[in-house]
């Protein structure tokens, strides 16, 4: 029996110790950065998909202030070229200040990372846009992954209601050196060609030749790049 | 049961470091400090405060930890009485477990040493041991100056000491007392808590009380905002504990900080109780007692005459650097406003209900009853948000209506108003009204217990010695420290050059460093000017 007291006794004593052990520490995450945002309104719904991606994705946000929030659900809306995260605590959607915002990562469905970074797009259409960088080096490879609203011939939505307007993939593709700004490319193989030397084409075609890379995609296309700065050919800005 | 030692602990713990320019001190005088902290703590900040030998903490200061080195200066106040006094040396996490102390003699500038029969020495056998080394050479000091005459040294490092060497240098060039010095020496205990380590900057913290219960109050939301041109804000949810804590990162010199509570229940009345930013006084070391030599007592007399006509003739032996640029939020955390509104540009109008009515669309500030109540337009969905924005007043968070109905266009400088949801962390902005008054001096906000304004040091600016600076013939320079590096480069070859002034009396070179395994490096000359 008096075993027994002393064990209660030494739980209670270990149980004590473990709460003022808690008590002394400050909740989770408590000084890291706050984001900042508004609450995110839903898009009017049409055909076509407004989001990059149909899911949310955990991802890193690098703010400008230095700040890294990381282990968040993110979701990029290509449709107005912003960020969204679902704070868990208050089960929230809240696009977040762009302006607040350098770059981010997320890890898609398939387990790519992919990393945006936000940059000043100074040719037409002068703004802070959020670029995907497909490659990164002297000169990086960016894709403004842009959804817009066109208008389409008249239909009626999942409700019934008629409507005549569908999100549509406006991608563009650039080449972007800090010193020569933006070209924009196409995703395919006389695009890239054009971007180079008239005397350099030929053995960029042969090169992509011996390396069997077809360009039929955007992955193809990086590949093609790649392999193409690998030997030391420039753009042409 | 709380074992505490104060006692040489040099074996225990090594390469610690506190030193000083000189030993001997006048009140109102600047003392200066370098600190060698612990190389495996991440602390970013170190505590240096100064304690009386009853353990009464009189001031103190932060400082910015570099590469595990600290420095800088503490003013002494003018109404120190004479005597022993401590310098204690802290990280926060682990102040109640290690402190550096050091004994220095501060002389009271009006009432000198009449009152003073003995003089206190520490009892400590084991103090902080430096090892005097032959390794740093200072070449080039003659045995003796003339006062206001150029000087110069040549400090010569051994290379392969270089290499052993850990961090910066002290080098320092100031005036000696031989007949006190001052020694440190660990004060440590195995017993005590771990604080939360300062890994971006001071930490503010404290407890939230019930007021009825005198309990911790969980589930209230602290704020803390520090006003700038773009406010600085930070907010923290109670658990059990009641406790919460803030960083300020990247302040520099003095600042205000409001901390404001808010309950989770209106009718809880909450109380805000904040915590000594200083570590507690702990156990005192053991003094002895001996007779004032007479050296002592003149040189001491001569040094409060110095140190008089210093503050007659307007010597400042520092200047401050700038703060280190900070990066600056572009936008407040209520972001960019939708709207912002100058009464002044508009006809005079007596109140907010008036201002509201005429000038600020899409906000709805009535005062049925005397109850005001305030509205904003949620322009997404143009619809008035049911609930109140968030109200600043100067960037300071307000909840009672009535400090701004008696607003007038006289009284607002300007009104940033944002229309949309905003959030900030986990907290949610039904809008938000933001007034900058005409005074900005927050004497609108109503003081209680739930609101405290705390007038405050962040971390010390780095300091400079300054130059002597004396214009007119007649007026003697009465620097008693000529030369202070406290974090110099080592490198195999090191010149200073120091200008002598007025003084006459014993001056040594001084060089302090650490060695990559905690040794503490002396090399020292002393010199005269006669």
């Amino acid at each position: 029996m008096t075993l027994k007291i002393t064990k209660i006794g030494l739980l209670f004593l270990v149980w004590s110790f473990a709460q003022i052990a808690y008590a002394q520490q400050p909740n989770n995450h408590w000084d890291a950065g706050k984001i900042k945002g508004e609450r995110f309104i839903p898009y009017s719904s049409y055909n076509g998909f407004p989001f990059l991606t149909e899911d949310w994705n955990l991802g890193k946000i690098e703010f400008t202030n230095g700040e890294i929030a990381d282990s968040l659900s993110l979701r990029y809306s290509s449709y107005k070229d912003e960020l969204i995260y679902y704070n868990r605590d208050i089960w929230t959607m809240i696009t977040i200040d762009k302006a607040s915002i350098n770059r981010f990562t997320f890890t898609d469905i398939d387990g790519r990372t992919r990393t945006f970074i936000k940059q000043y797009f100074d040719n037409f259409a002068k703004s802070y846009r959020f670029f995907e960088v497909l490659s990164s080096g002297e000169i990086s490879l960016l894709a403004y992954l842009k959804v817009i609203l066109n208008t389409t011939s008249a239909y009626h939505d999942d409700n019934g209601n008629l409507r005549n307007m569908a999100y549509d993939h406006s991608y563009q593709f650039y080449f972007y050196a800090p010193e020569n700004g933006y070209t924009l490319v196409r995703m395919n193989l006389a695009s890239l060609l054009s971007k180079f030397d008239k005397t350099e084409q030929k053995p960029i075609k042969k090169l992509l030749r011996k390396n069997k890379i077809r360009i039929q995609d955007q992955y193809s296309f990086i590949q093609a790049w790649k392999a193409i700065e690998k030997e030391g050919y420039k753009i042409i800005f | 049961m709380i074992v505490t030692t104060i006692s040489g602990s040099a074996q225990v713990k090594k390469g610690l470091g506190l030193y000083t320019d000189r030993d001997v001190y006048v009140s109102g005088e600047t003392l200066l400090a370098k600190i060698f902290n612990s190389t495996d703590n991440p602390s970013k900040i170190a505590y240096l405060d100064l304690v009386n030998q009853f353990g009464t903490r009189i001031s103190g200061v932060s400082m910015e930890v570099i590469n595990n080195e600290s420095n800088g200066f503490i003013q002494l106040p003018d109404s120190l009485g004479t005597g022993i006094y401590l310098l204690r040396a802290y990280v926060k996490d682990t102040a109640e477990k290690l402190k550096i102390i050091r004994n220095i003699w501060i002389s009271n500038r009006f009432d000198g040493l009449s009152k003073t029969k003995q003089i206190m020495q520490l009892a400590e056998t084991q103090t902080i041991q430096d090892e005097i080394t032959q390794q740093i050479n200072i070449e080039g000091v003659e045995p003796i100056y003339a006062t206001n005459s150029k000087a110069a040294a040549k400090i010569t490092i051994n290379s392969s000491l270089l290499t052993e060497l850990s961090g910066n240098l002290m080098v320092s060039v100031a005036q000696t007392e031989p007949s006190f010095s001052s020694s440190s020496f660990l004060s440590s205990s195995n017993q005590g808590k771990d604080g939360l380590t300062e890994k971006k900057g001071i930490i503010l913290s404290g407890t939230i009380i019930d007021k009825n219960t005198s309990l911790p109050a969980s589930g209230a939301t602290v704020y803390m905002t520090i006003p700038d041109s773009i406010p600085g804000f930070q907010y923290y949810q109670t658990q059990n504990d009641g406790r919460f804590y803030f960083h300020l990162e990247n302040y520099y010199g003095s600042i205000k900080a409001f901390v404001q509570c808010f309950p989770s229940k209106s009718t809880q009345r909450l109380k805000i109780k904040m915590d000594e930013l200083f570590a507690a006084a702990g156990n005192l070391p053991a003094f002895s007692q001996m007779p004032i030599p007479e050296d002592f007592k003149t040189n001491a007399a001569r040094e409060i005459d110095v140190v008089t006509f210093q503050k007659i003739f307007g010597q400042d032996i520092l200047k401050l650097k700038a703060a280190p640029p900070k990066l600056n939020e572009a936008y407040p955390y209520y972001g960019i406003a939708t709207t912002i509104v100058d009464p002044h540009l508009f006809i005079d109008l007596p109140n907010f209900s008036e201002i509201s009515k005429e000038l600020l669309q899409g906000v709805k500030f009535r005062n049925y009853n005397n109850e005001p109540t305030l509205q904003v337009i949620n322009t997404a969905v143009r619809e008035y948000f049911s609930e109140m924005p968030l109200i600043l007043i100067d960037g300071i968070p307000i909840r009672n209506l009535n400090v701004i109905k008696d607003m007038g266009t006289q009284d607002i400088k300007r009104i940033e108003i944002c229309q949309i949801e905003r959030f900030y962390g986990n907290l949610r902005f039904p809008g938000i009204v933001a007034i900058y008054t005409t005074k900005a001096d927050y004497s609108i906000i109503p003081e209680s217990d739930q609101f405290i304004q705390l007038k405050m040091e962040a971390i010390q600016l780095q300091s400079e010695l300054a130059d002597p600076n004396i214009k007119e013939p007649d007026i003697p320079d009465l620097r008693q420290v000529f030369y202070w590096n406290p974090s110099a480069e080592p490198q195999e070859n090191l010149s200073i050059k120091f200008n002598t002034s007025s003084l006459l009396g014993k001056f040594r070179v001084v060089i302090r460093g650490r060695l990559k395994d905690g040794t503490m490096l002396l090399a020292e000359k002393q010199f005269e000017v006669k």
